[in-house]
């Protein structure tokens, strides 16, 4: 599979510019600062005393104030499910580099961690400064009490020293939290720690008004080093000092000095509102529960559900967060929608599959063991489901289906549930999309997984047909477990049994296929499934095609 | 709700102090500040844990997902027996290994964050919670062949008795026998 650049440049290019953009936005700010403190004026006193500590801590300062800043807009949900929705923003370029809004996150994360440790390093070097070169000359721009004070101690008697350890501590707790064991494993433990954020910034707003870095103000009357030049050095010969004393080097006034101005609350409290402003809003919006109005158990541990919910708008693909707080008051659990309200239909529906404990404790709410129902009492009756409460709906990047010309959409088992909803919407009428064809392919360890939409994918089907349109649905299935005799008998899945193939997909013969029947078009390509799939897919869009045909990767991540 | 494994999260976090640990004692060791010996112990004691924690244990429920390489040091941290698996030893230890860490600057931090998983490792430990190795998992996996699938048959297919099976001539009604699977013509 060889690389095209066209087709890279089309999947991958509008993500590196992002990133090319910020890396030198962080490098232009590190080297302006790193300079006017080095060369500066105003800080030469300051210079002397602390070295090169002094820059490379200010400099790595305002690379954490940027960070600090960015790192909160990717998590503003809501914001980014407006800008997505509704064509707020016009180029469909522009819209696929907010899927990777989550990767610019632990970017910026990382830049986080990366700078407070080379700022504390600096720092820690400048509090030695601090002690061993205590300044006779100029008393108000120490920090140290006396020469010689132990560095521990400056540390812990002043705000910047306290709050830095504290700040050190958190971020500590947050990044071990953060690595992609823990988060599959015990989601709550990252979870937990990463509110711990508003603590953060909180002290970080605090740790700025120390004040212990001071700048000279009056440079001019009293340029930097004309005291050395007015003493009298016995060592230095008449030449030198009568050299130095020249060329408007006289000190008029001593020198003055006055605290850096904490700019920190400028860079982060606007970030810092619009995040706690999305969380009051979304919180507002979840207030009141939904009706649930039907429960249905699928095959394969797969539960739907379906609520209703006042004034709720959603489009296909988008997601919705469950909280239920008889299973746990805390815990969020993001599922796709598979079924948008329209007219017809109000309900919102949902397909969960059983496979952690929320879910298991869940299902044990809404549908109790077919065993330990009574008999005497009708079901209606006796169910009381328990209180359920929808946050949402956010964006992700299937709602860009109906965008393309051609779409080629690739489930896996369970990650077929974006693409149901989109289903959904082709019944309900497919001649205002600029979607013209659609491949939808479907991968299943099991049979029995394809009875989740069977109707659905059936009823769609013959549709098209009776609308003279066959050609616009291109269904595959593939049940990836090969022992045993499967097949799907009833008759009214015949279009269903007669599309079924025993085995893996071969996606680079489909991707020849739908190269050689839409030459050079751009066929958008959305995949939801297991990882080995997508990376596969991933390559395939990024190599070269014959027939002119630019394939754009999106993916849906459920992690 | 659920079971949260604290040990994994404590793992990740000794690891990290560890490393923190290591940079601390080579800065104070570079710098040849006062009290160097310190920081060539925290040097010492950084690499000890790192080699410690580098294996990440088994999870309870689900799959553990393996460090790149770490399978020799699965074996060498196994070796120790109650020693590693249990997470009470590894909490005192870990205390006890921070502490000289808390008497220079350059290894303060280290000293602190290792202090933090100690606790988180002794909360692990209250919960019962035990370091497993992760080994490769044996070939036995599939599912068993039987054995008498390998050899070939030894008698043949059961057939009704000759008498039914020859044709009787004044008797084709009865001679003939119903196809248990309906034949229908070919159409392609």
């Amino acid at each position: 599979m060889a690389l095209s650049v066209r087709s890279w440049v089309a999947n991958e290019g509008g993500k590196h510019l992002v990133l090319v953009l910020w890396l030198g936005a962080n490098t232009l700010l590190f080297m302006r600062t790193f300079l006017m403190y080095y060369c500066g004026q105003q800080y030469h006193y300051l210079h002397q005393m602390l070295g090169l500590g002094l820059c490379i801590s200010r400099a790595s300062a305002s690379v954490l104030n940027l960070n600090c800043s960015l790192v909160l807009l990717p998590m503003c949900r809501s914001l980014l499910t407006y800008l997505r929705g509704t064509h707020t923003v016009r180029s469909r370029k522009a819209r696929r580099l907010l899927d990777k809004s989550k990767t610019f996150h632990v970017a910026c994360g990382v830049a986080i961690c990366v700078f407070s440790v080379v700022h504390v390093s600096a720092h820690l070097v400048n509090v030695v400064n601090f002690s061993v070169r205590y300044s006779e000359e100029f008393p108000s721009l120490n920090v140290a009490r006396y020469r010689g004070e132990d560095p521990r101690l400056i540390i812990l008697t002043t705000v910047p020293g306290i709050t830095g350890i504290l700040l050190v501590l958190i971020l500590f707790l947050m990044f071990t939290a953060s690595s992609y064991c823990i988060r599959v494993s015990n989601y709550e433990i990252f979870w937990y720690t990463h509110n711990l954020f508003i603590v953060f910034y909180i002290i970080l707003i605090v740790h700025v008004v120390g004040g212990a870095l001071k700048y000279q103000t009056n440079f001019e009357a009293h340029p930097p080093g004309c005291l050395r030049a007015n003493q009298t050095n016995p060592d230095k010969t008449e030449e030198e000092s009568g050299q130095a004393v020249g060329d408007g080097w006289s000190c008029r006034e001593e020198a003055r000095f006055q605290p850096n101005s904490p700019e920190t609350w400028l860079w982060v409290s606007g970030p810092l509102c619009l995040y706690c402003a999305e969380r009051l809003y979304r919180y507002i919006r979840s207030y009141s529960p939904v009706t649930i109005v039907a429960v249905v158990r699928h095959p394969c541990d797969v539960i739907e559900l379906r609520m209703l919910k006042k004034d709720f708008k959603a489009h296909p693909g988008q997601y919705i967060v469950l909280n239920c707080p008889s299973v746990s008051s805390f815990e969020n659990h993001p599922f796709t929608l598979t079924a948008c309200p329209t007219e017809k239909k109000e309900t919102l529906g949902i397909h969960l599959r059983v496979v952690g404990d929320w879910t298991e404790r869940f299902t044990e709410l809404l549908l109790p063991d077919p065993g330990a129902e009574s008999e005497i009492l009708p079901m209606v009756q006796q169910r009381r489901y328990p209180k359920l409460y929808v946050d949402g709906p956010f964006g992700s990047s299937s709602q860009e289906v109906f965008n393309y010309e051609v779409s080629l959409c690739v489930a896996g088992g369970i990650g077929v549930t974006p693409f149901a909803c989109v289903l959904h919407a082709l019944l309900d009428g497919w001649r205002h999309f600029r979607l013209r064809r659609l491949y939808f392919v479907w991968v299943c360890r099991e049979l029995q997984s394809f009875y989740w939409f069977a109707e659905l994918l059936c009823a769609l089907h013959h549709k098209l047909w009776k609308e003279n349109r066959p050609d616009y649905l291109n269904l595959q299935l593939f049940v990836s477990q090969t022992d045993g005799l499967q097949n799907i008998s009833e008759e009214r899945y015949r279009p269903l049994s007669s599309r079924l193939m025993i085995g893996r997909p071969r996606w680079k013969l489909l991707f020849e296929e739908i190269g050689r029947t839409n030459k050079h078009k751009r066929v958008g390509v959305f995949c939801c499934g297991p990882k080995g799939i997508s990376r596969t897919l991933h390559g395939l869009c990024n190599s070269d095609r014959y027939s002119g045909t630019t394939f754009e990767f999106n993916k849906e991540s459920f992690s | 709700m659920g079971k949260i494994e604290w040990a994994m999260w404590a793992n990740e976090q000794a690891l990290a102090a560890g490393l923190i640990l290591l940079t601390g004692g080579i800065v104070g060791v570079a710098g040849q500040f006062r009290d160097w010996e310190f920081a060539a112990y925290a040097i010492a004691a950084g690499v000890f844990v790192c080699l410690l924690e580098y294996p990440r244990g088994k999870r309870n429920k689900g799959t553990s997902v393996e460090r790149t390489g770490q399978y020799c040091f699965t074996v060498c941290v196994k070796s120790f027996g109650p020693l590693t698996r249990n997470y009470y030893v590894r909490a005192f230890l870990h205390a006890a290994i921070c502490v000289p860490g808390g008497f220079i600057l350059a290894t303060v931090l280290g000293c602190v964050c290792l202090g933090i998983a100690s606790l988180i490792y002794l909360a692990a430990a209250i919960r019962g919670e035990q370091w497993e190795p992760i080994l490769p998992r044996k070939e036995s996996a599939r599912k068993p062949v039987g054995e008498s699938i390998k050899l070939p048959p030894q008698n043949p297919p059961p057939r009704p008795p000759a008498e039914m099976r020859r044709k009787r001539a004044e008797d084709l009604e009865a001679a003939a026998y119903v196809n248990p699977i309906t034949v229908t013509a070919n159409d392609d």
